[in-house]
């Protein structure tokens, strides 16, 4: 799940669950908000922390995301109608990303819903749509509850994972269901997540015993904290894109630019044959002209910077919406907002630089990308066999 | 012909009918009546036992039958009349341009002729007649200019297009009157006096949104954008009633070879693919058909037929986000005694319209938001047998009363109906004294009532909400949740009080156009 654009403006953010214990360990001191929440955005350094999370594990407060636990007979159908994923078909434990759509089919927000039980659910969602909820429950017989105040969650994300769970006590069943036990005498969900490609585990447990579990995963677990800046990066490289920052919700106050799934590089996540889901009939028309398209690219230069042009053929084609220095590929790893006619593999972009200031820029290809890209040639194999 | 066949888990499966039409009020049956004359195979399904909706005749004392739902005519839509030749199926008008007189509380009266173009020459007060001239001119060159917009939702860009196409004067004019409380264009326009007070009351009356409210004057350029024989604002008798306007749509329906069902409710609309294909009966069964036109209550199509899982949340939060609290209530009486003398009939071959003052009226409102039954209620009577004298009695004497504002009142035990009959029986007294004393037989129609009798909720009979935010609750509406092949003319794509027949003509039109495109019908 990835968090949501930063706070522009907030006077006093609240503290998570977890704050005193993220406070503790941050030696940095840079701290951020997102939702209204205190979040930290460098523990130790962003180049460590980033290697950590690659190479080993690493735990992030994940308290600022939205959560609902959704009870009831037709909680399945809710969740179906409100987000894009396959609610009903999910099994007990299973996970399934989609996202929540307007009547037009414009992207909302990213989305993600577990099945905990046969009518219980968990939604988690980078912001709040406690109203959209509301009025999604009307004639359904569902309820659902904001749990944001009353849970803490950690991510433990990295290769080293499910070792630093078994260390604090707690083991998976699987790689792809969820989980609950006892840590510590804490009552602890844990359902498999992924972030970009790196695979992860969150927990979830009851506030009040938030520095508890957070303790035994540092002692036991030797599992270090990881902040905002490296998990960024490494959102960018898996090609996730971020509410707020890649794409504007087809809701926010005065936005005039309306993105599809498959404009923001998410199309398998809201097929049109997965069932009905509020939007799609409104998806149906405009699913298949995407008139942009939010791409990954590469650039062999690190004075790229958000905002900066996009050009295609010497033209202006689009904008930079958000990048990073990639210790992976070594190189800058960029999201950019391009026109889809285009469809061009080889790009420029602006820099401030003498002369032109423009420097080369390929299309990258990221482990999203690569989904979105074995969805559309599944879709194209459908419609020929038609 | 249709195709039956058995379906599995009892019930039948029938099948080659082309269009289906859900709901028999006026506006299904128009969309049945176009669909069946444009050669498509049509059913038309009724859950209750009688055709037509609210509008039917019932029988007050023996002999003597009163009309339910409506009593007058103001803006049935003339294309309907001219393309389903609806004369030809018997509509005629016993008044067609009917004159108006308006009480006051001050005991003074006005009388208003039918043809308002021509009315302003009978002012005695040369002021008044011209001021009287100059607003009738200008409103009714703004109503004529928003007609389509009253017919069908058009697009918001679609109206902005209208009005900017339209001279800078018009634009500013209907700019005014479409965002100005009734109150403040008619103090723009008239002199204080007995007429401003009626025309407050015609605004305000059958709407949700009281005169002083902003949009209000809508209301009354609704009304006179609607044509009576080609008469611009007009009021008409039917003969033998608004009835007799359904009875010629049912006979031009089955003229259209329309098979009409009624007794035959259904249970669900089946949706495949994002496309209508029939329906599911209550009493088991399947009807399949390409094109489905609900002329029923939204909250029912949608939210029961449909369901709520299946259609998009911002559609279902508009269609079910009105609350009513207001209402109108029709009182119907049958008196003792006829008067014979040409002098009483000519004063009862009239509309009558009770206009409280401009305060009691913004009170009238207010309270009956509050629940309580306001103490001056605006009325409009009119004398059925004097109007059409050959529905008369020999020995008694029917008169039709609409009120209004009322509270809204889902279920009204017997103490409120009891309080609200005194109260509009002691304001029809005002205009007509000692009429307790002849009164033999009477039957109160609220809401709750009318629904009763037609299988609906009683929110659908209530007072509809301003003019604007019916077009904005059409235009949503209208676009049935985007389901192809679903059309929807039910109460929420209507606009205006009264029977009009816009929205059924409008659906069926819609439905014809998408079937020669798409080639979807059967």
């Amino acid at each position: 799940m990835i968090f949501p654009a930063e706070d522009v403006i907030v006077d006093s953010p609240r503290a998570t669950p977890l704050y005193a214990a993220a406070a503790s360990a941050s030696e940095a001191n840079i701290w951020t908000s997102v939702n209204g929440w205190s979040l930290a955005r460098v523990f130790t350094s962003v180049e460590k922390e980033y290697h950590a999370a690659k190479n080993s594990a690493a735990i992030a407060d994940l308290g600022a995301l939205s959560r609902w636990a959704v009870r009831g007979p037709e909680a399945a159908q809710f969740l179906s109608r409100i987000t894009t994923a396959p609610a009903p078909r999910l099994g007990v434990g299973e996970s399934a990303r989609g996202l929540i759509l307007d009547g037009d089919g414009g992207v909302l927000d990213l989305a993600e819903v577990s099945r905990l039980s046969d009518d219980l659910f968990l939604l988690t969602t980078p912001t709040a749509h406690a109203r959209r909820l509301q009025l999604g429950a009307r004639g359904v017989d569902a309820l659902g509850e904001d749990i944001c105040e009353a849970v803490a969650a950690i991510g433990v994300f990295g290769p080293r994972a499910s070792e630093v769970l078994s260390a604090a006590g707690m083991k998976m069943p699987g790689e792809d269901v969820a989980a609950s036990a006892v840590v510590r005498g804490v009552e602890t969900a844990a359902r498999p997540i992924q972030f970009g490609a790196l695979p992860g585990v969150e927990l979830i447990f009851p506030a009040a015993d938030a520095l508890t579990i957070w303790e035994r995963l540092v002692r036991r677990g030797k599992a270090g904290p990881i902040g905002l800046d490296a998990m960024e990066i490494l959102r960018i490289e898996s090609g996730a894109p971020r509410p707020g920052v890649d794409f504007v919700a087809a809701d926010h106050p005065g936005t005039t630019t309306r993105r599809t799934p498959a404009e923001i590089g998410l199309p398998h996540l809201a097929p049109l044959d997965r069932g009905w889901y509020n939007g799609r009939r409104g998806l149906r028309y405009v699913a298949t002209r995407p008139e942009r398209r939010l791409v990954t690219l590469s650039v062999d230069d690190e004075r790229s910077m958000p905002g900066a042009a996009v050009y295609a053929g010497g033209k202006p084609v689009g904008r930079i919406t958000s990048c990073a220095w990639s210790p992976a590929i070594k190189r800058v790893v960029a999201f950019a907002d391009v026109a889809r006619p285009v469809g061009a593999k080889d790009y420029e972009i602006a820099v401030p630089a003498p002369g032109e200031g423009r420097v080369a820029a390929k299309l990258y290809e990221t482990p999203e990308s690569a989904l979105a890209k074995a969805f559309r040639e599944a879709q194209d194999a459908v419609g020929n066999a038609r | 012909m249709s195709d039956v066949q058995d379906k599995p888990g009892g019930g039948r499966i029938e099948g080659g009918i082309d269009a289906i039409v859900i709901g028999a009020d006026a506006e299904g049956l128009t969309a049945a009546a176009y669909l069946g004359r444009a050669g498509y195979n049509t059913i038309l399904l009724e859950a209750g036992v009688e055709i037509g909706g609210a509008v039917c005749a019932r029988e007050l004392s023996p002999g003597l039958s009163y009309v339910d739902g409506e009593h007058l005519i103001s803006i049935l839509d003339p294309a309907v009349i001219a393309d389903l030749d609806l004369y030809r199926h018997g509509v005629s008008y016993a008044a067609r341009c009917l004159d108006t007189a308006y009480f006051f509380e001050d005991g003074k009266t006005l009388q208003l002729g039918g043809d308002l173009q021509m009315a302003a020459a009978a002012f005695d007060d040369e002021e008044a007649g011209s001021a009287f001239q100059k607003f009738i001119t200008d409103v009714f060159e703004a109503a004529a200019f928003c007609r389509p917009g009253f017919e069908t939702a058009a697009p918001a860009s679609d109206i902005e297009k209208a009005m900017r196409a339209a001279p800078r004067s018009l634009a500013a004019r209907l700019n005014f009157f479409s965002l100005a409380p009734a109150q403040e264009v008619l103090d723009a326009y008239l002199p204080d006096g007995c007429l401003k007070t009626a025309l407050l009351c015609e605004a305000g009356f059958r709407s949700a949104a009281a005169p002083h409210e902003p949009f209000s004057f809508m209301t009354l350029l609704r009304r006179w954008a609607g044509e009576i024989a080609g008469l611009q604002g007009a009021c008409a008798y039917p003969q033998g009633g608004a009835v007799a306007v359904v009875t010629a749509l049912r006979r031009a329906a089955q003229a259209a070879k329309v098979d009409i069902r009624a007794a035959t409710g259904v249970a669900s609309i089946l949706i495949e693919q994002d496309h209508a294909a029939g329906v599911e009966l209550e009493g088991g069964g399947q009807i399949r058909a390409p094109i489905i036109v609900a002329a029923g209550a939204a909250r029912r199509v949608f939210m029961e037929m449909i369901g709520a899982a299946n259609i998009d949340i911002g559609f279902q939060r508009a269609i079910t986000a009105a609350q009513p609290q207001l209402a109108s209530g029709h009182l119907h009486l049958s008196l003792k005694g006829v008067a014979r003398d040409e002098k009483t009939r000519g004063h009862m071959n009239r509309r009558l319209v009770y206009a409280p003052p401009r305060e009691a009226l913004r009170r009238a409102f207010a309270d009956a938001r509050a629940g309580r039954v306001p103490d001056d209620l605006m009325i409009e009577a009119v004398f059925p047998d004097v109007l059409d004298e050959e529905t008369g009695g020999d020995r008694m004497q029917l008169l039709s009363a609409i009120a209004h504002p009322l509270p809204f009142d889902e279920n009204p035990n017997a103490d409120r109906r009891a309080e609200i009959e005194k109260t509009i029986l002691a304001n029809i007294e005002k205009f007509a004294p000692d009429i307790e004393d002849r009164i033999k037989e009477r039957a109160l129609r609220l809401a709750s009532d009318i629904a009763k009798s037609t299988s609906a909720l009683a929110q659908d009979y209530a007072a509809p909400p301003s003019i604007i935010e019916q077009v904005a609750l059409a235009r949503v509406a209208g676009s049935a949740g985007y389901v192809s092949g679903l059309y929807f003319c039910g109460r929420e794509a209507r606009i205006g009080a009264g029977i009009s027949c816009a929205a059924g003509r409008m659906a069926a039109k819609a439905a014809l156009y998408e079937a020669k495109r798409g080639g979807r019908a059967a």
